[in-house]
């Protein structure tokens, strides 16, 4: 026992030793926001820049490392047991939120059931009684049994091996009931949560200044304040980021390898990848697209890596399958058409359409945005090369997503991050026929031997087996032309090397989502 | 005396125009929420929808639907928004579920600011520029400025901005880069001068082409003839005549301003009215839409009424012509 203490101590001397030594407390962090943050309360929150403060504000049951693993946050340890369907959490004593008051397992329940009826229902739904509950055909989630004060069961319907991720992410951040039912919906601009910053200020379109909660029950962070200053314009970012306004900023489109070539910058520069993929996909009900050769050809037609070289200065990562490969779960193995011109003018012959022959123009919706727009010019060029004609439409998001859930384009841009990293937040919920339209099937994808082994897979206990149950699935997902990768993405960001502590994480989508910043010191 | 600022009947005078104005406000005002209700209910997308983010789930969007009475008819919901407009609501944020008229009031100081400043810096550029300009017509000094003038109100508000920031900020390292600062007066140097460059512009031009022709008006020359000084003959006789259009100008380019600068504001981070309404369009936060281009519309027929009644109150003719 002694030797192995000693052994323990002894490697973690090597691995941090400085980090250790140098961790200093006090000042402020700052960073920036492309847009503020509509609500910061978890029940409410939809966007990554709200999610960003909510994580800063508020603790979860569990917490997921750099490497994605769950780790103890508010629950210093659980169980789960044989069946995989209970899972029973106790809570550390003596968490206070920043009221003041003790954190107890009825919090937990409350925090539950008041977010199961917000906007991310999802979260909660694999929960027993959840879906009566968020119907509202039930008072409460009868899932969710608070044992003792600091004991909470969570009993499910049916195994779901990523739950642990779904208890660390922000829509189950637990929250003050009392604080909430006080507040009413002023609670979004006033929160009040258990994390290791509390909110100082929050001045709407301007700044979010976070301070330090002395009381959190790690002991207080590091640094005394984090300021999340709202700037819209990436190139403004970038020159509060050259003149020493900002510690933490992105790097603007069309800048990267410049960035990353500047001495100014150097030691500065910090890429790396994300868990989101970017995508050409079609709608499998809207001619020509119900025919696999004919998506088989617009994938065989392009060459995506194209995309990564020319338009993204090689700033994200190329990529052929559908999970991107921070993910767990990824299968470096898998592979997709593309890049093969003859195969694609032969399938199109093949589909009744010899050199695009007999094929009205063909209408590719895409979001604003000038990278969206490059991609879609590219793409049309491209195609061009086989006979196939693409009309360009492009709408603002709103009008975008309505057109995409509603199955009104036939082929369309999709981006997807994940919001909990597994294989089935992107594979079930993107081609599952239960979720058809805007639950994530937005190709309208509809497969009984794909929804079979999905199913499976879901049901399945982690490990290997269940992993390569999905990557049967996606493989012949690719196989079909439902899906072409453009590239998968990575977060490009600049940070001052004072900045210490910051984990890189594949679930910071963006820089400034980089969490947790408990972490942070300033040297 | 003609114009004279304390004459009895000046209050009597701008009363009924005033007056006039008010109450032309409403129909102006219902005219334009049926328009913009109309615009937003046939714009693609669906407020439900983008509530959610990336990942809708459809149930959700029903009930979404059905809570913000998005499903009800169209002339239902107009009525419904109407009906607590007249008891002075303007309704509750999609996205921040606050009340919208906190939402537009929180902008309102900001955009304020930068308007009055933007102006102020246009009206004391241009109106200098303008009055140098026509003094020394055809002269290099004339080419010199016009050519600027002209530079400044063709100059994309977006390109102009980044330049003074990169040369100002990023390079001189004199002004902010962005931000409102807590209302300090560097933060608003740069966003000012940039919003006001093609006001600055226009009235230069402007104030020169009136000026030109005022001083060829034989009231004027009598002046002149009297042996008045040239400055007395300028300031005193030609300029007061020569600036009404520019007041025109002024008083529409206030209310431009007034209702927001998306471009300005993006640029240096701006908290103002201007992005907040962009946001909105986007998110498709409707209550937010209509409230604030209700504010716009109130603030464009606030701005004519008071150009008309700074008109008034320096010519007289027009007072008359009035009545």
């Amino acid at each position: 026992m002694t030797r192995r203490l000693v052994t323990m101590l002894l490697i973690l001397a090597v691995v941090c030793p400085t980090q250790a030594a140098a961790q200093k407390r006090g000042g402020t962090l700052r960073a920036a926001f492309g847009a503020d943050p509509p609500t910061l309360d978890p029940a409410q929150a939809t966007d990554t820049t709200s999610s960003a403060v909510i994580r800063q504000l508020f603790d979860t049951l569990v917490e997921l490392d750099e490497r994605l693993e769950p780790r103890p946050a508010l629950a210093e340890r659980w169980t789960v047991s044989p069946d995989q369907r209970l899972y029973t959490f106790w809570l550390r004593p003596g968490a206070r939120f920043h009221n003041g008051r003790v954190m107890t397992a009825a919090d937990v329940k409350f925090s539950f059931e008041r977010a199961a009826r917000g906007k991310r229902p999802w979260v909660f739904e694999k929960l027993a009684g959840a879906r009566e509950h968020i119907r509202g055909a039930s008072g409460g989630i009868s899932g969710v049994r608070v044992v003792d004060d600091r004991t909470v069961a969570l009993q499910l319907d049916r195994p779901f091996a990523p739950f642990l991720s779904l208890m660390a992410y922000d829509a189950a951040s637990i929250v003050p009931g009392e604080e909430t039912q006080r507040l009413g919906p002023a609670f979004a601009s006033r929160p009040v949560g258990s994390g290791a910053f509390r909110l100082r200020e929050w001045v709407r379109d301007d700044r979010v200044v976070l301070e330090a909660f002395p009381n959190h029950f790690r002991g207080a962070p590091w640094l005394d304040r984090i300021v999340f200053r709202v700037i819209p314009a990436e190139i403004t970012r970038f020159n509060e980021y050259r003149t020493g306004h900002l510690d933490v900023s992105d790097i603007p489109t069309g800048h990267c390898r410049a960035v990353k070539a500047d001495p100014a910058f150097k030691g500065h520069v910090a890429v790396w990848p994300t868990l989101g993929t970017q995508a050409l996909r079609f709608n499998v009900e809207k001619p020509p697209f119900g025919d696999s050769r004919v998506r088989l050809a617009v994938a065989q037609a392009i060459d995506p890596a194209a995309v990564v070289d020319g338009l993204l200065e090689g700033c994200v990562i190329a990529g052929k399958g559908i999970l991107p490969p921070a993910l767990p779960g990824h299968n470096p193995g898998v592979t997709a058409p593309g890049g093969d011109r003859a195969r694609a003018r032969r399938l199109l012959a093949e589909a009744g359409y010899p050199d695009g022959r007999g094929l009205p123009p063909i209408p590719y919706h895409f979001n604003t945005g000038d990278l969206n727009q490059r991609i879609a010019e590219w793409l049309q060029a491209q195609l061009k090369e086989i006979g196939l004609r693409l009309e360009l439409r492009r709408l603002d998001w709103a009008a975008h997503i309505k057109v995409v859930d509603e199955g009104g384009a036939a082929m369309f841009r999709q981006g997807w991050i994940a919001d909990y990293p597994d294989p089935e937040n992107f594979l079930t919920v993107l081609f599952h026929s239960r979720n058809v339209g805007a639950a994530g099937n937005t190709g309208r994808y509809r497969s009984p031997e794909l929804d079979r082994r999905l199913d499976e897979a879901d049901a399945m206990p982690p490990g290997p087996a269940r992993f390569r149950r999905y990557h049967e699935a996606e493989q012949r997902i690719l196989g079909d032309g439902a899906w072409i990768t453009l590239y998968h993405y990575s977060s490009r960001a600049l940070i001052r090397p004072a900045v210490k502590g910051l984990e890189r994480s594949p679930l910071s989508s963006a820089p400034e989502m980089l969490a947790p910043l408990r972490k942070v010191w300033l040297e | 005396m003609p114009g004279q600022l304390t004459s009895p009947y000046l209050v009597a005078d701008l009363a009924e125009p005033a007056l006039r104005r008010c109450l032309a406000l409403a129909p102006v005002l219902f005219g334009v929420s049926l328009l913009v209700f109309a615009l937003t209910a046939v714009a693609l997308g669906d407020p439900a929808r983008a509530m959610l983010g990336q990942r809708g789930d459809p149930e959700l969007v029903q009930q979404i639907r059905r809570e913000y009475a998005l499903d009800a008819p169209l002339h239902v919901r107009y009525l419904t928004w109407m009906g607590r407009l007249l008891q002075g609501d303007l309704g509750t944020s999609y996205h921040q579920q606050r009340p919208v008229a906190e939402v537009i009031a929180e902008r309102l100081p900001a955009t304020a600011r930068l308007a009055l400043a933007a102006t102020a810096a246009a009206v004391a550029l241009g109106v200098l520029a303008g009055i140098a300009a026509a003094l020394r017509p055809g002269s290099l000094l004339d080419h010199l400025l016009m050519t600027t003038a002209v530079i400044g109100i063709s100059t994309p508000v977006f390109w102009l901005g980044m330049m003074l920031s990169l040369l100002f900020a990023v390079w001189l390292g004199w002004l902010p880069v962005s931000g409102y600062g807590d209302g300090a007066w560097a933060n608003l140097v740069l966003p000012a001068l940039t919003l006001g460059a093609i006001h600055t512009g226009t009235i230069a031009r402007l104030a020169r082409s009136s000026l030109l022709e005022v001083v060829r008006q034989e009231y004027v020359q009598t002046a002149r003839a009297k042996g008045l000084g040239e400055a007395w003959v300028i300031g005193k006789h030609a300029l007061r005549n020569a600036l009404i259009p520019v007041v025109t100008v002024i008083g529409i380019g206030l209310a431009d301003l007034l209702v927001g600068a998306p471009l300005t504001e993006t640029v240096f981070a701006w908290p103002g009215l201007g992005r907040m309404l962009v946001a909105a369009v986007g998110q498709r936060d409707l209550p937010v839409v209509m409230g604030a281009v209700l504010v716009f519309a109130v603030i464009y027929v606030g701005a004519n009424l008071l150009v008309d009644l700074a008109c008034m109150t320096i010519d007289p003719r027009i007072r008359r012509r009035g009545r």
